[in-house]
C-alpha cells in the first residue's frame, strides 16, 4: 500500500490529534507546551541533535517534562515537534511529532494498559481496525526463543563476531533476527541494564535489567517507556558516561543541564513514555512510512 | 572508503573478495541502539543476492570497477568481439558474462562493459532494441483472446512472445532487460 496524497495524510493526522487530546483530557492529563530550543538536547550517545545559535533543537521534551513533574504536575503530556540529526529513511525523518506523557505513581505495566486504551481510541477515530491481542514479552525470552541465547550469560562474541561492543553486537542480532519477528502488536520489556537510558534498573537473579519497554505494531517501534530514574547522582553519572562515548568517537559532549539533574531527585515515582505520533498514524493506517 | 551514509542503490562495494552492487537499502535504528543500514547486495560476478546489515561506523571498500563504452563487432567460436571505443582495443566476451543478452546483440550496437579488476563481469545493452521477425506462425483469424501470444524468432536468433496479430518480417521493439516484446515499429 502506498502513502496516500498529502491532503489525506494531513486530514488523518488531524483526526488522530483530536482523538489523542480527547483521551488525555478524559483521563485527567494536562497538556503542556515546553520549549523546542533547549540547553541540553539528549542524554543517549546514539541521539544526534541540531545545534542552533543559542542551544539545540530538542530530540524529545523529556528533560522539560521531568522538570514539570518535579514541580508537582502529576499527569502531563506534550504533543509537538522534535528533531533528530543523522536519521533518514521511510520511518525516520529529521523533524517529526512526538507524543510524550508522564504519570506520577504509575508503573510501566500501567502505561501498557494506557497505550492499549489510547491506541484503541485513535483507531476508532480513524475508522481503522483496532489493535487486538497484544503480547507482552521480555527481551531475554525473545533471545532465548529465537536464538537460544541467554543474554544473562552471553559474551559479545556469542552475539556477533563483527562488532566492537556488547551493545552493538546485541543490536545487530536485534535488527537481523529479533525485530523482524515482531509482526504482532507487542510490548517488549526488560532490556539489558546497559541500555537503561533514563530508566531504573532491577536485578532478577543474575540478570540486571532496565525497567523499560518498547511498543511494536506491524514490526515498527512506535514508542519507548521508562520506569523513571529518580536519583540525581545516578542521572548525572549516566549523562557523563554517555558523553564519554561521544568524546571517544571524536564528537562534542552534550552540555549537562544542572536544573534537570536537580529536578530528577525531586521527581515522584513515575512512569513515562514517548510515542512517535506520525508512526502511530502510519502503523494504524497500514501506510509504508511517515515521509 | 565509503561510510554507511554513502549507501545508495547502485553503489559498488568490495566484500569477501567479490564486487557487490547495492540493490536495496533501509535505514534502521533501534530506539536506544546504534543505527544500522539493512542492505540487499548483488554479487556482480555470480548474480547471487544476499542480505547484509551494516553498522554505522563500519567502513565499506569501494569495488575496483571500471566502465567502458564498447561497440559490438561480431561473434566467433570463443565468444563475442567488442571494440573499446576509448582505445580501439578489441576484446572477447564470453556468453557466460553476457548472461543471455547475447541474443539481442546487433552489429555496431554500443554497450557499457563493467570490468572488475581486469575482467569483464557485466555487459549492459541499451534498454530497447529493434529487431526483425524471421519466423513465426501466421496469425489465426477470429482468435481474439485478450493477451494471447505466440513465439517469434528474431534475426539474432532470440525467441520472444508476441501478440497473435504480429506477422513474419515485422520489426519489433524488445526490452533487453526482460526479453519481452514491447511494440511493432515501422522501418
Amino acid at each position: 500500500m502506498a502513502l496516500p496524497d498529502r491532503a489525506t495524510v494531513l486530514r488523518t493526522r488531524a483526526r488522530a490529534l483530536s482523538a489523542i487530546r480527547h483521551w488525555f483530557e478524559t483521563n485527567g492529563y494536562l497538556e503542556v507546551l515546553t520549549p523546542t530550543i533547549v540547553p541540553s538536547p539528549a542524554m543517549e550517545a546514539n541521539l544526534y541533535a541540531f545545534k542552533t545559535a543559542n542551544g539545540f533543537l530538542r530530540t524529545s521534551p523529556e528533560f522539560a517534562l521531568k522538570k514539570a513533574l518535579a514541580e508537582g504536575l502529576g499527569r502531563i503530556y506534550e504533543l509537538g515537534p522534535c528533531y533528530r540529526a543523522k536519521e533518514s529513511g521511510p520511518w525516520h525523518q529529521s523533524e517529526f511529532t512526538m507524543l510524550e506523557w508522564y504519570r506520577a505513581g504509575a508503573s510501566i505495566w500501567d502505561l501498557m494498559d494506557e497505550v492499549e486504551s489510547l491506541f484503541e481510541q485513535v483507531a476508532t477515530a480513524l475508522q481503522v481496525q483496532p489493535i487486538q491481542r497484544w503480547n507482552r514479552v521480555s527481551v531475554r525470552s525473545l533471545f532465548l526463543r529465537h536464538l537460544s541465547i541467554d543474554l544473562a550469560h552471553a559474551s559479545t562474541e556469542d552475539l556477533s563476531e563483527q562488532d566492537p561492543s556488547w551493545n552493538d553486537a546485541f543490536f545487530r542480532r536485534w535488527v537481523d533476527d529479533i525485530e523482524p519477528t515482531l509482526t504482532k502488536p507487542t510490548f517488549v520489556h526488560g532490556w539489558p541494564a546497559s541500555q537503561a537510558a533514563l530508566a531504573s534498573i532491577r536485578e532478577d537473579d543474575t540478570w540486571p535489567y532496565a525497567e523499560r519497554f518498547e511498543v511494536f505494531v506491524g514490526g515498527i517501534e512506535l514508542g519507548n517507556a521508562f520506569q523513571e530514574l529518580t536519583h540525581s547522582g545516578e542521572q548525572l553519572h549516566r549523562c557523563r558516561s554517555e558523553n564519554l562515548i561521544r568524546t571517544g568517537r571524536g564528537e562534542p559532549a552534550h552540555p549537562i543541564d544542572p536544573q534537570f539533574i536537580e529536578a530528577v531527585g525531586r521527581m515522584p515515582r513515575a512512569a513515562g513514555i514517548a510515542v512517535g505520533f506520525d508512526r502511530l498514524v502510519a502503523a494504524l493506517c497500514n501506510w509504508p512510512g511517515i515521509a | 572508503m565509503y561510510q554507511t551514509s554513502d549507501i545508495r542503490k547502485g553503489l559498488k562495494i568490495e566484500m569477501d573478495g567479490y564486487p557487490y552492487v547495492v540493490v536495496e537499502f533501509l535505514f534502521v535504528k533501534p530506539g536506544k541502539g546504534t543505527a544500522f543500514t539493512r542492505t540487499k547486495l548483488k554479487n556482480m560476478m555470480t548474480g547471487a543476492v544476499l542480505d547484509r546489515t551494516i553498522r554505522t561506523g563500519e567502513n565499506l571498500e569501494p569495488a575496483d570497477i571500471t566502465e567502458y563504452k564498447m561497440q559490438y563487432l561480431y561473434a566467433d567460436a570463443d565468444g563475442h568481439i567488442f571494440m573499446n571505443l576509448e582505445d580501439y582495443d578489441q576484446v572477447t566476451i564470453t556468453n557466460k558474462v553476457l548472461d543471455g543478452s547475447e541474443k539481442f546483440l546487433v552489429e555496431q550496437m554500443e554497450v557499457q562493459v563493467l570490468y572488475y579488476k581486469s575482467e569483464p563481469v557485466i555487459v549492459e545493452l541499451p534498454n530497447f532494441v529493434e529487431l526483425q521477425i524471421t519466423y513465426c506462425e501466421p496469425g489465426v483469424r477470429g482468435n481474439t483472446a485478450q493477451g494471447a501470444t505466440k513465439p517469434a524468432t528474431l534475426s539474432t536468433g532470440a525467441v520472444v512472445q508476441v501478440p497473435l496479430f504480429v506477422e513474419e518480417e515485422t520489426w519489433v521493439k524488445v526490452d533487453t532487460r526482460t526479453g519481452e516484446y514491447v511494440e511493432r515499429v515501422r522501418r
